[in-house]
């Protein structure tokens, strides 16, 4: 599993369920329905589904006004550069699974689709997980199971689930390989679902 | 006690808890105050308007002579202050656009004042610096500078040699004196720093240039001390090129107003019933100047300039798009071909992006205040530091440590 993509965010609240991470300025926001990694100081990597985005004021006080149509974005960076310092993009993301960094089988790491022991750091820092790392997250697809059933409250959970598919199909190339991992996952979605078929075909209809 | 009979709130026992039933203020008895209120500000509208309509017709009046009015002014010793104007003091001017690429620094400060409870005397000074480069996408300084003082050497530093004062207290005075010259230093350094070659820089302060308030500080080394290294900061901007100003947001001032009480030959403190007093700079120009307009620039006689050297404040009022505001800055930058209307620029494009108040001000202000829940933390991290160090746990008064830490 390789931790070489650069950091694109910060861990600002943890729990073993889920972490707040504020995306660094520069960087691009982590896409809704992709899957980030955190590597603890104990060397412990959770993985982590973004299930939720936002952008808005720094300070909880201060709340953004309209400019007036004619602050275009060019005009805001030259005249009103103050207000982009004041703003921030956090995540959320569903830690859903996690690597103790020494397991392997057969020389591939063993990612255990289940909560991890200890949460992650705050300021521990958030990077995209690679396409090894999202193929990992596949099968037995029991993170598909903890999206279904525990669903975080605020978010539709079958719009996260769809997303999830999507990317991991993107995850194994997208062709042939692509569609095998789909088929697999669906059918354990089906499981998932009590075959709610009505449901499953939702799904699936956003995944495309 | 029966509930339609509250007692007064002097007479219930202070442990009593108020109710959301039971109010505190009894509305139905401010009830008639509040109504003779109303018809006092009725009386002392039609009042002012009659002020208003005197001064603007001194105004006038005294226009096509106002040097002889000026020298009068400049001659006499005593009586209220009176602005000495440098041109026509009913002029109104207006301004070329500002500079398509200007950069603006302000800086604002705050403190965590001495607390009496807590040993040794410390104070938190907190200084907002906020620098933007107009125009272009250079990125903005947005910083904050705290600094921790303690050391009573610092004060002993500041009137040394005075062996007849009273031992030096660190009063929320001498704060706030060393918070204004810290600003003023801050402003110089950011503007300094973030000035670039071919690019005008203003640097405009929050609030008065004129540190009157340090007159009548008890120890007069003292005041002398604080301002002549407030001077000396000046000396820094003049020395490197650099407008300052300062913005003041509805000002107090009637040194213009005296003045036009003068050439009404008002006698200074025992005023006719017809007299101007009462009435404000700001009302003045209020009813003259046109959106974006600058009035006159007037020359302040404030007691406590005669020991700012040769840095004498002028001032200037402009309508803004929500008040009429007061600009201040040393005499030099006035003279500077261009700095005058390139600074008027600068307030009215700040006071427009800032809805009425210079944008750079309120960004310097938010980066400086300290909020109360940060100032229990500090002084939080202050005792866990100190135990740690091995200060003793008596560094806070009983009182104080008992609302810290209230027993259940």
């Amino acid at each position: 599993m390789t931790t070489s993509s650069p950091p694109v965010a910060e861990v600002i609240a943890s729990s073993t369920r889920e972490i707040v991470a504020e995306v660094y300025a520069e960087a691009e926001v982590p896409a809704f329905g992709s899957w980030v990694e955190v590597e603890t100081d104990d060397g412990t990597v959770l993985y982590g589904l973004v299930s939720h985005a936002e952008t808005g004021s720094v300070e909880p006080g201060r709340q953004a006004v309209a400019l007036g149509a004619d602050y275009d974005r060019d005009r805001i960076r030259r005249e009103m550069p103050q207000i982009l310092e004041l703003v921030r993009t956090t995540v959320r993301a569903q830690v859903l699974a996690y690597w103790d960094k020494q397991t392997r089988d057969g020389g591939r790491p063993r990612v255990r689709q289940t909560l991890p022991p200890r949460p992650a750091a705050l300021h521990d820092r958030v990077r995209p997980c690679g396409p090894d790392a999202v193929a990992a997250l596949a099968a037995p697809f029991d993170v598909l199971r903890t999206l279904a059933r525990h669903p975080d409250p605020a978010v539709p959970a079958d719009d996260l689930l769809a997303a999830a598919l999507r990317n991991l199909h993107a995850a194994h190339g997208g062709g042939p390989d692509g569609e095998a991992v789909l088929v697999e996952a669906g059918r354990a979605l089906a499981r998932l679902l009590d075959d709610d078929h009505e449901r499953l075909q939702s799904i699936l209809r956003r995944v495309r | 006690m029966r509930p339609s009979e509250p007692a007064h709130p002097l007479l219930r026992p202070w442990y009593s808890e108020a109710s959301p039933a039971d109010p505190v203020l009894d509305f139905a008895r401010l009830a008639g105050q509040i109504a003779d209120f109303a018809a006092y500000r009725v009386e002392e509208d039609r009042a002012h308007a009659g002020r208003l309509d005197r001064a603007l017709a001194a105004l006038d009046d005294c226009a096509p002579e106002w040097e002889t009015l000026r020298d009068r002014a400049e001659q006499l010793s005593g009586g209220p202050l009176r602005a000495l104007p440098r041109t026509r003091p009913d002029g109104c001017h207006t301004c070329a656009p500002r500079p398509a690429t200007v950069t603006v620094v302000a800086t604002d400060g705050s403190q965590i004042f001495p607390d009496r409870h807590v040993d040794p005397a410390c104070y938190l000074l907190n200084v907002g610096r906020v620098a933007i480069h107009y125009g272009t996408l250079d990125p903005p300084l947005i910083r904050a500078e705290p600094t921790l003082r303690y050391r009573q050497q610092d004060l002993a530093d500041l009137a040394e040699d005075d062996a007849e004062a009273s031992p030096l207290d660190v009063t929320s005075e001498v704060v706030s004196a060393l918070r204004d010259e810290l600003e003023l230093r801050w402003l110089f350094d950011t503007a300094d720093e973030e000035r670039r070659s071919g690019r005008e820089v203003v640097a405009m302060a929050d609030g008065t240039l004129i540190r009157w308030m340090l007159r009548g500080m008890k120890n007069r080394r003292l005041e002398a001390q604080l301002i002549s290294r407030y001077v000396a900061e000046l000396d820094r901007f003049r020395e490197a090129g650099i407008p300052v100003c300062s913005y003041v947001s509805r000002p107090a001032n009637a040194e213009v107003v005296n003045l036009l009480r003068l050439h009404r030959n008002e006698p200074d403190w025992d005023p006719a019933p017809d007299s101007l007093r009462g009435l404000q700079d700001r009302h003045v120009f209020a009813s003259r100047l046109g959106a974006g307009e600058r009035s006159a620039v007037f020359l302040s006689r404030s007691e406590v300039l005669k020991q700012y050297g040769d840095h004498r404040i002028v001032a200037f009022y402009v309508h803004g798009c929500a008040e009429v505001g007061r600009v201040e800055m040393p005499e030099w930058v006035a003279e500077v071909p261009g700095w005058l209307d390139l600074v008027h620029a600068v307030v009215l494009d700040q006071c427009e992006k800032g809805g009425g108040y210079p944008i750079i001000l309120q960004e310097a202000h938010e980066r400086a205040v300290v909020r109360a829940r940060e100032k229990d933390v500090f002084y939080r991290i202050l005792a866990r530091q100190a135990r740690g160090a091995g200060a003793g746990a008596a560094t806070y008064s009983g009182k104080a440590a008992s609302k810290r830490a209230p027993r259940v």
